[in-house]
């Protein structure tokens, strides 16, 4: 999964090469154009689009026949089972393209997330620094030692947390890069990425997990923990910067579904694909 | 007069119960100085509050003050006249409008209603919805609402904008809600935390018992440890949009380690670790209304303790710059802007919390330390406007001289009832060490500007010990002009419970305010307007002149300053009757203001609010220095005002009754 988790990433660090010091709103507009191109090809090669043309053709002919027989009642309500008859076939049509297109989607949504979804700190700016334990794990009977680099300092004892079965400490940022701090526990080791002022648009792992396939699956960001150590994650809980139009704050999320879906939609004429 | 300030969103706030109903519409535009091609003339002026003219020369003389003696020697020092009473709101309502209270209405910090006899904020005045419509729980409004200030006469830098003169004020006090204008202004003393309030801290405990349950300027909740963790709430304003008004609050949860002292709050979105006697730093909450409307505010938390006892601190809510609930600069979008600059910053008018030091939620140190992220703020923001300061007129205000002066003159003075060696050995020196700190500002300012701009340090009033309380309620009735209808009923509470009015002559309400139960004004007034009234103002304040306090031998109030005869302009009808001008060492007990009838009429002051400025004008004159000789022999708050217009070349409007001082 690791070795999936790194090429696929690798991909997207290529894309945003050109935009790293630029504006994120680059980085997501073409991005967001990409995935819209996708989901075009995907929806052309998988969905009928004969048949989605006449459901929807079938539909508009229903429509103009409400409109021109609006005065009776049961040519009126006949149409309204056609094009709730049509609308059903159009949904089968669509659902094969939309269950294929899930997995890509996620893949890159979950690619995004480490681009969009986390702010570095900034140099100063604290953190808190999490291990969640496995189930049935206690963090009083661990004793985890914690080395960071020079640029982090690590500001407080452990906080351990039996009920969440967490170990908690606070960083502080001291000088910019990508820093490792080392954790070491029953002469095992384990290192964690953190990211001080990196540029606007940077790949940020926040969540160290375990190797388990969900776990990888979605913290693709850096090389799981091993199963021996018993630890499901470590986390660095950095900001969440939200992409910034016009001095609103909008969740990065919707930024990418609200353009992919105006890329799809404004490129499917040019295309000739039916949606 | 000011206008009212009319929000494009129905906002509002209520001295009792906060009301907050809305929000204030975003924006990050940039806003640009006012007129700033119109001059070339530069007026920067430092307001100090409360710095006293006798320790500054004490501490110039001994030389811990070089650059307010560089500056002097540039220009001048004076005794800067202040207003009758030398309160905050009332002097610097002296220097914004050039006038003395009777021409901007402005009295004191309290005034009464007339119509209750009940206490009422002087400054600003909250109105209601006129109109709202009721959905099932939700009251929603739909016309009117707003936040006014009161002061009257117009503030001098919209005098300055309509002559295109650039002015930038910074946190004035008395401008809360600040007064219409292009000009860049923010408010000050004044504005209230996010509930409407001028303070309201949080104090989560597991050992109540120890605090007073009479607790002013915040609460104390008591918590429980259970499993290493504590689950409360954080308060937040009145939710005015629905029925009843319940408290908008947020859960929160603190995880305590067992062994190490530190813990982990975690509220809404975020969660951060404090080791013990730690500080968070401004951290943002966001109070939900309903679905559609929430307010944002901005607090910070210290970790007092982990154990034995837990104890943590939660700071006032302040409006938050960013998305201010209720107006806080001219433009509106200049608060944001300053936020967007500088990160989240202190918006309440006084900012230090002196009610958790005076009722032992914060000792000395944590108060201090407190008031040093004030001052750090306020030094931060001032390099920066000076970096900016180009044309026209820069005012900032610097408020921990005045709070430190509050709250440690008991350790400066060893008469003062509340003296303790111990303390005054470790903090003995906070007040000189603010005046230093007050002069390294001035000395950092002068490094930045240019010879040719003009510097104006000023304070409001000086400050004097508070070691004697003075219960004016009780003194009337022990003098027969208040009348209670069982007189050996006492301290029953606040707001007159037990007055006869139908026998009342006299009432005190405010800090400095007496008031005659005058017929046709007064609810139940009895005592008729003319002679009778006269005879009776005139009575009251020979007795009270000649009022000597028996364990010291001293006279409890050098003035019983008629109104009459020391105040002019069109509001003088509404100025109490006879203002109190305390002796030194003298103030209004705590209880009097606010229509308490107090068992002793004078009592020592034990507290650590010790020292004070509520006495007379003469005895607590503040500072003015400039970079120009000073030629006014005695020159007062409003001869500023006129000092200013005429620096840039405004005619003086006709009300105000300064003179210029260069």
């Amino acid at each position: 999964m690791w070795t999936f988790n790194a090429a696929f990433g690798r991909i997207f660090e290529i894309i945003f090469l050109p935009f790293r010091q630029a504006s994120p709103w680059f980085g997501m507009i073409l991005i967001s154009l990409l995935t819209g191109l996708l989901m075009l090809f995907i929806f052309r090669h998988t969905s009928n689009q004969e048949g989605i043309r006449k459901a929807k053709n079938k539909i508009k002919a229903h429509l103009l026949e409400l409109r021109l027989y609006k005065d009776n009642m049961r040519v009126s309500l006949k149409a309204y089972g056609h094009i709730l008859l049509a609308n059903l076939k159009y949904l089968s049509y669509s659902a094969k393209p939309m269950l294929v297109m899930i997995v890509p989607v996620l893949l890159i949504l979950i690619q995004l997330n480490l681009w969009f979804g986390y702010r570095s700190l900034d140099v100063g700016q604290e953190a808190v620094l999490k291990i969640k334990l496995e189930e049935g794990k206690n963090p009083f009977q661990i004793e985890i030692a914690i080395e960071p680099p020079a640029g982090i300092s690590v500001e407080t004892p452990a906080l351990r947390i039996e009920e969440l079965r967490e170990i908690d400490w606070r960083l502080r940022a001291l000088d910019k890069g990508v820093h490792t701090i080392t954790f070491r526990w029953e002469n095992q080791s384990f290192p964690k990425q953190v990211a001080v002022e990196q540029h606007r648009l940077s790949k940020i792992s926040a969540v160290k997990a375990s190797s388990s396939f969900f776990d990888q699956l979605f913290n693709p960001g850096e090389r799981p923990l091993l199963k021996k150590l018993g630890i499901q994650s470590v986390e660095v809980v950095y900001p969440a910067p939200g992409m910034n139009l016009f001095g609103w704050h909008i969740h990065w999320l919707i930024v990418f579904f609200a353009l992919s879906i105006i890329f799809g939609f404004g490129l499917k004429g040019f295309f000739k694909v039916e949606i | 007069m000011s206008e009212p300030i009319h929000r494009r969103d129905f906002l509002k706030y209520s001295l009792g119960a906060a009301s907050l109903l809305a929000l204030e519409s975003r924006s990050n535009l940039v806003t640009r100085t006012f007129g700033k091609t119109a001059t070339n003339k530069k007026v920067l002026i430092l307001g100090f509050d409360g710095m006293d003219p006798h320790l500054t020369n004490v501490w110039m003389s001994e030389g811990k003050l070089p650059a307010f003696k560089r500056l002097i020697g540039q220009g001048g020092f004076r005794r800067l006249g202040t207003s009758i009473p030398p309160q905050s709101p009332v002097a610097w309502s002296n220097f914004i409008a050039g006038t003395n209270p009777g021409g901007h209405g402005i009295f004191d910090f309290i005034h009464r209603d007339p119509k209750n006899y009940w206490p009422v904020f002087s400054a600003a005045l909250t109105e209601e919805a006129k109109k709202t419509i009721r959905v099932g729980n939700w009251v929603l409004p739909i016309k009117g609402g707003e936040v006014r200030n009161l002061r009257q006469g117009k503030a001098f830098w919209q005098i300055l904008e309509e002559h295109d003169i650039p002015a930038a004020i910074f946190k004035m006090p008395a401008n809360y809600p600040p007064v219409p204008s292009k000009q860049k202004t923010f408010s000050g003393l004044g504005t209230p935390d996010l509930l409407g309030n001028y303070n309201s801290f949080r104090y989560y405990t597991t050992e109540p018992k120890e605090i007073k349950e009479d607790i002013g300027g915040g609460s104390v909740h008591p918590v429980y440890v259970i499993g290493n963790r504590v689950d409360s709430k954080l308060p937040g304003p009145a939710n005015t949009f629905k029925k009843d008004r319940p408290e908008a609050e947020i859960e929160f949860k603190v995880f305590l380690d067992p062994q190490n002292p530190v813990a982990k709050v975690a509220i809404q979105d975020q969660e951060f670790i404090l080791k013990e006697k730690e500080w968070s730093g401004w951290k943002r909450v966001r109070f939900s209304l309903i679905p559609t409307q929430s307010v944002s505010g901005i607090c910070m938390f210290y970790l007092k303790e982990v154990r034995p006892n837990f104890k943590l601190y939660v700071s006032s809510i302040n409006i938050d710059p960013a998305d201010p609930a209720l107006p806080l600069s001219t433009p509106s979008a200049y608060a944001a802007e300053l936020e967007k600059r500088f990160g989240p910053f202190f918006t309440k008018g006084l900012p230090a919390d002196t009610s958790a030091l005076d009722n032992d939620i914060l000792d000395e140190g944590e108060f201090l330390e407190q008031d040093d992220f004030v001052l750090q703020e306020s030094k931060v923001m001032l390099d920066d406007e000076l970096g900016r300061f180009d044309s026209g007129l820069l005012f900032y205000y610097i408020s921990s001289t005045d709070q430190r002066q509050h709250m440690f003159w008991r350790l400066l003075d060893e008469k003062h009832p509340a003296y303790d060696a111990g303390l005054a050995a470790k903090y003995g020196k906070v007040i000189e060490n603010i005046y230093r700190e007050a002069d390294s500002i001035l000395g950092r300012a002068m490094d930045k500007i240019d010879k040719d701009t003009i510097v104006i340090v000023m304070s409001d009033h000086g400050f004097n010990p508070f070691s004697r309380s003075f219960s004016l309620n009780t003194w009337l009735k022990e003098n027969g002009y208040h009348v209670l209808t069982n007189p050996f009923k006492l301290e029953t509470g606040n707001l007159f419970p037990d007055t006869d009015w139908s026998r009342t002559k006299a009432f005190g309400v405010g800090l400095n305010g007496l008031y005659i139960n005058q017929r046709g004004r007064e609810a139940e007034g009895i005592v008729g307007d003319g002679a009778e009234k006269e005879n009776l103002v005139r009575e009251i304040a020979k007795k009270l002149e000649e009022f000597v306090d028996p364990k010291t031998g001293q006279r409890v109030l050098l003035k019983a300053y008629v109104a009459k005869d020391v105040y002019s302009g069109p509001f003088v009808g509404e100025a109490p009757d006879i203002v109190l001008g305390f002796n030194r060492g003298y103030r209004i007990s705590f209880g009097s203001p606010l229509g308490k009838m107090e068992k002793n009429v004078l009592e020592d002051n034990k507290g650590k609010w010790s020292g004070d400025h509520m006495g007379a004008a003469e005895i607590l004159t503040g500072i003015l220095v400039a970079n120009r000789p000073i030629l006014a022999e005695a020159p007062a708050l409003y001869d500023l005002t006129a000092t200013i217009l005429d620096v840039f070349g405004v005619e003086k409007p006709r009300d105000l009754i300064g003179k210029t001082i260069f």
